[in-house]
């Protein structure tokens, strides 16, 4: 029995959904692998946008989990590449970010105006800061 | 025609003179006594008068009396017997224009009745310039009184209060403004107040130069002062006054005060300073609540993660490891044993390395606290910087040690250029060591924080002598730059472009210990190229 429950852990961990953690800030990447952690999950972590997309490509994570404002613009250049390649357009992205989801949808918005390709909203936004718990049920909704 | 009344008692000389003067154009009409005369002219209106003096009953004289009571511009001509130069006399005394002695010649008559006529013609005239010069004097005074009601009303329906004095400082006019503003009624103030009690104290001294005529011309407007007049409640009015002296040609002859209200503009003023105040410190407080919260979010992400890695460490042992000594086809008893204690050793291992990690965020927010607090201080306080004697080049030096795995992380390459001919000078070695350090640390910031990728980032520090023993330290970096905008706001307050990482307070801080020291800072920038910063100290060499 106990043997079972072992092989059964293992698998898990094996399973375990993989979330991307794309930020700069070594304080919100601690926080969010440790509440992705508990929720038993896989994280993987990226302190910019280049870095992200790297990770993406490797890793093939079942969800990101993207701050906005990062060195060189990273944030939303991210954001954009991922949506536009249709190889990860369907992986859904949390945006977590110290902007206002309505100030961040207009620059998107302005971006669009501007000739970029248009890009969806992300399937979720959260302002920073944000309760483990919240972020932990907001991550399940989209991983369960 | 003019007409013409004779009066004798002499039937003959009525007769001759009445043909005569009827030839002459005159229209003539005779009495034959004085009463008569005198009757006749009351009926009706003769300018010339001819009457003889030696009449029965009422005589020339008496009629002379009546007409020119009756008419005075009357002109009597009195007819004397020969050699009686008295009545003439008498006669001219008494107002007669002329006379005429007998015998009476026709042409010395026409001549005297001439010139009685001109004088007649001279009196109308005369009338008439009297008359014009009686109406322009009317019609001048009537002007000069309107003028003077709507002069009295301008000034009493001025909403400045106006106090005009004389030449000694009486005051004669005190407009209804005047009494609203100070309480007084005009005629409280009027004979017993002077200039002295309503202009401000040196306002008086110089009128009253210019009355000693000490001060000619050069001081006879004073515009705008703010002064404060007390009223007759005893409480302080603030006013803006300005006063002119009053001239009489050249002569000054009094002095007029105008007294603008601005008891609601100061009412509005402190308002404004008051809730400027206000916003200033709701700012300030926005701008520290701002940096404490996002110190705090860290300190409770390490909080949370210490907490859940202590309660996953902890557990151990449970119920389910109770081992079930029926199942015989399990496992050998000790095997079973021996993983489940690896995996719970294994598991507190990580468990304890997630505290760790947890315990180092406390730990990197409660030095971020420390700092932040740091920083308000030294830019709250008046500090006077600790000087030493110092070599420049050193702190450079130092800061560059420290940022150098920072740089090299950040793939920015830190270039170091020292002035090698600096010699040490007196500076607070802490404070402009805090502040290159600021400086560095911003620069590294604009090169990550550029988009340009392909650029290869650098930041130098330069050290220079300038002329007159400055020292410079310039921080130059080819990192994202900023805008105008940017540029005009970053010595403000808790601005910062560095969303939750940066406080607003760096820049601050560093221009304050900058200006501690005398010294001048600098900025100039360019979107997409860069940012040089240079801080100026003026060197006293030792």
């Amino acid at each position: 029995m106990i043997f079972a429950k072992i092989i059964l852990k293992k698998e898990e961990e094996i399973m375990a959904k993989k979330v991307l953690i794309v930020d700069d800030d070594v304080d919100v990447r601690t926080f969010v692998s440790s509440v992705v952690e508990d929720i038993g999950y896989k994280p993987e972590l990226a302190k910019d946008g280049e870095e992200g997309i790297g990770k993406v490509k490797k890793e093939k994570p079942d969800l990101v989990i993207l701050d906005i404002l990062m060195p060189k613009e990273s944030g939303i250049k991210m954001y954009r590449a991922l949506k536009t390649d249709s190889q990860f357009s369907d992986i859904p992205v949390i945006m977590h970010s110290g902007i206002a989801k309505r100030t961040f949808l207009r620059s998107q918005k302005a971006l669009d105006e501007f000739g970029d390709q248009p890009v969806p909203e992300p399937e979720a936004y959260l302002e920073k800061p944000i309760e483990p718990e919240e972020l932990g049920a907001t991550i399940k909704k989209f991983l369960s | 025609m003019s007409k013409l009344l004779l009066i004798d008692d002499e039937e003959g000389i009525r007769k001759v003179f009445s043909i005569s003067l009827k030839s002459d154009g005159y229209d003539v009409a005779t009495a034959a006594s004085g009463q008569q005369g005198i009757d006749l002219f009351q009926q009706e209106f003769f300018p010339i008068v001819l009457t003889d003096i030696k009449m029965p009953g009422m005589d020339g004289i008496e009629v002379l009396r009546r007409v020119k009571e009756i008419n005075p511009e009357v002109e009597v001509i009195v007819i004397t017997g020969h050699g009686d130069m008295e009545s003439a006399i008498q006669s001219l005394h008494l107002g007669a224009s002329d006379f005429l002695t007998k015998p009476i010649s026709n042409q010395l008559l026409s001549i005297t009745l001439k010139r009685a006529e001109e004088r007649l013609r001279t009196k109308k005239t005369l009338n008439k310039y009297a008359n014009d010069l009686w109406n322009m004097v009317r019609e001048q005074t009537e002007e000069i009184k309107r003028r003077y009601e709507f002069e009295d009303k301008l000034v009493q329906r001025s909403i400045d209060g106006i106090v005009a004095t004389d030449k000694e400082g009486n005051i004669i006019i005190f407009n209804s403004a005047a009494e609203e503003m100070f309480g007084y009624t005009e005629n409280e103030v009027k004979g017993t107040m002077n200039a002295g009690d309503f202009y401000p104290e040196g306002i008086t001294q110089k009128i009253s130069d210019v009355f000693a005529g000490k001060d000619r011309k050069a001081s006879d407007i004073f515009v705008g002062d703010e002064a404060s007049v007390i009223a007759k409640s005893g409480k302080a009015v603030p006013v803006r006054f300005s006063c002119a002296m009053l001239y009489e040609g050249d002569k000054p002859i009094g002095s007029v005060g105008f007294f603008q209200d601005i008891r609601e503009i100061k009412r509005l003023e402190k308002e404004l300073i008051k809730s400027e105040r206000l916003a200033a410190i709701g700012q300030t407080i926005a701008g520290l609540a701002h940096g404490i919260k996002n110190i705090l979010n860290g300190l409770k992400g390490g909080v949370y993660i210490v907490n859940t890695a202590l309660k996953k460490g902890a557990a151990g042992w449970s119920e389910e490891d109770k081992i079930d000594y029926s199942n015989t086809s399990a496992l050998p008893l000790q095997s079973r044993f021996l993983k489940r204690a690896a995996d719970i050793t294994a598991e507190r291992e990580r468990q304890q390395k997630k505290m760790k990690t947890g315990w180092d965020m406390v730990e990197r927010n409660i030095h971020k606290v420390a700092d932040f607090v740091m920083d308000l201080l030294t830019y709250s306080k008046e500090r006077e910087p600790e000087y030493e004697k110092y070599n420049p080049n050193i702190i450079a030096n130092e800061v560059c040690d420290l940022m150098e795995s920072k740089a090299k992380e950040c793939d920015v390459d830190l270039i170091r250029d020292v002035d090698r001919e600096m010699g040490e000078i007196y500076l607070d070695p802490k404070g402009i060591h805090s502040c290159l350090l600021n400086l560095v640390s911003n620069a590294i910031d604009a090169c990550i924080f550029d988009s340009d990728t392909q650029k290869q980032w650098h930041v130098k520090v330069r050290t220079r002598c300038e002329k007159k023993s400055c020292v410079a330290f310039e921080v130059i970096d080819n990192g994202c730059g900023m805008d105008e905008e940017t540029q005009s706001k970053i010595f403000a307050e808790f601005f910062s472009t560095k969303g939750g990482r940066g406080t607003g307070l760096g820049l601050l801080v560093t221009q304050k210990i900058v200006n501690e020291h005398g010294g001048t800072m600098d900025v100039a920038s360019q979107p997409g190229k860069g940012t040089v910063f240079t801080i100026r100290l003026p060197g006293k060499k030792v």
